[in-house]
């Protein structure tokens, strides 16, 4: 009659037991799991992408651009004025280049030597690079200028770190 | 460049390109209750002109530590500036700038071994105003022709 399965004490047991461990052991391996993983999870600095201009605003001709990135420098935490020199190629590829010399870092102009109307010109020892940003050689700078990462969303350009080429 | 260890450690290997100096003179009385104000004001608008000159061509001008001295000592000063110039110019500097606001230095200028840059100072007023900036953008790429226009 009553061949319902009788639990008996011990698998009553053996099954909360199995319970409230299972329990107590993911309570205490979560955490080492998304310790293990966290970095993978981290968003990195360095795609950190300020908004810079909207794209109608960008030309054939290298234009200046500003903006304001927070800084956190050893002990002071400042808000640092970026630059970049902004232009369009024939492909329409937008190019941003980095306005700091390679030489010993000061700030290039575009077409501020009336000699070269195509290039750019560093005032403190008369480097040049051409519109790509390499440095024509017989001048002091030794590296091209550094590129800017960029996206483009929206219509609004982003930039994001310099890199050296 | 600055007056620091690593900008100064570059300074070292790279000499013969860095031929420029700059000295802030920076006036100050903390006597006089109605001038500390405007000194201090004057201050923070000269280090705001030569970070922003050595920005731009730190690749050829070095800032030289601020000479400080008491409001109105100018001619007793006259001797230790150029006791300063000199110990500079024992590096291969050739243009020494000496930048102030202070109109006094105008009656010395004779007697000073270094360039005298004086400009005239503005009313106090909050230097992060964009009206502010955009006046003192203008004045610093004048000044920076004016010194140009010696290399």
């Amino acid at each position: 009659m009553s061949d319902k399965q009788r639990v008996s004490r011990r698998q009553f047991l053996n099954y909360t037991l199995t319970g409230v461990g299972g329990f107590m052991a993911a309570g205490m391996l979560a955490p080492m799991v998304r310790f293990a993983i966290d970095p993978v999870l981290k968003p990195s600095a360095a795609g950190d992408f300020q908004s810079v201009a909207s794209v109608d605003e960008i030309t054939n001709e290298p234009q200046r651009f500003e903006w304001i990135v927070e800084q956190v420098d050893g002990w002071y935490e400042s808000e640092v004025q970026k630059t970049a020199w902004v232009y369009r190629t024939e492909d329409d590829e937008i190019v941003a280049l980095s306005p700091i010399c390679t030489h010993l870092g000061c700030t290039v102009d575009w077409a501020s030597q009336e000699e070269y109307p195509d290039q750019f010109y560093c005032p403190c020892h008369a480097g040049r690079y051409t519109k790509d940003g390499v440095n024509v050689p017989g001048t002091p700078p030794t590296a091209p200028l550094p590129l800017f990462d960029h996206k483009v969303e929206e219509g609004m350009l982003y930039l994001g770190q310099a890199q050296d080429r | 460049m600055q007056w620091t260890r690593k900008d100064l450690s570059l300074y070292i290997k790279e000499k013969e390109y860095i031929d420029t100096l700059i000295i802030p003179l920076i006036p100050f009385n903390p006597a006089s209750d109605s001038n500390v104000t405007k000194e201090a004001f004057q201050r923070e608008l000269n280090q705001l002109f030569t970070h922003l000159l050595e920005k731009e061509y730190r690749g050829r001008i070095i800032v030289s530590p601020e000479y400080d001295y008491i409001t109105g000592s100018n001619e007793t000063e006259v001797r230790r500036i150029n006791q300063w110039v000199e110990s500079f110019q024992s590096q291969p500097l050739s243009h020494v700038f000496l930048f102030t606001f202070d109109p006094k230095w105008k009656k010395w200028e004779q007697e000073l071994k270094g360039q005298l840059l004086w400009i005239p100072s503005m009313n106090e007023r909050d230097l992060h105003s964009s009206e502010t900036k955009s006046f003192v953008k203008e004045q610093v790429s004048q000044i920076s022709e004016l010194i140009t226009a010696y290399w």
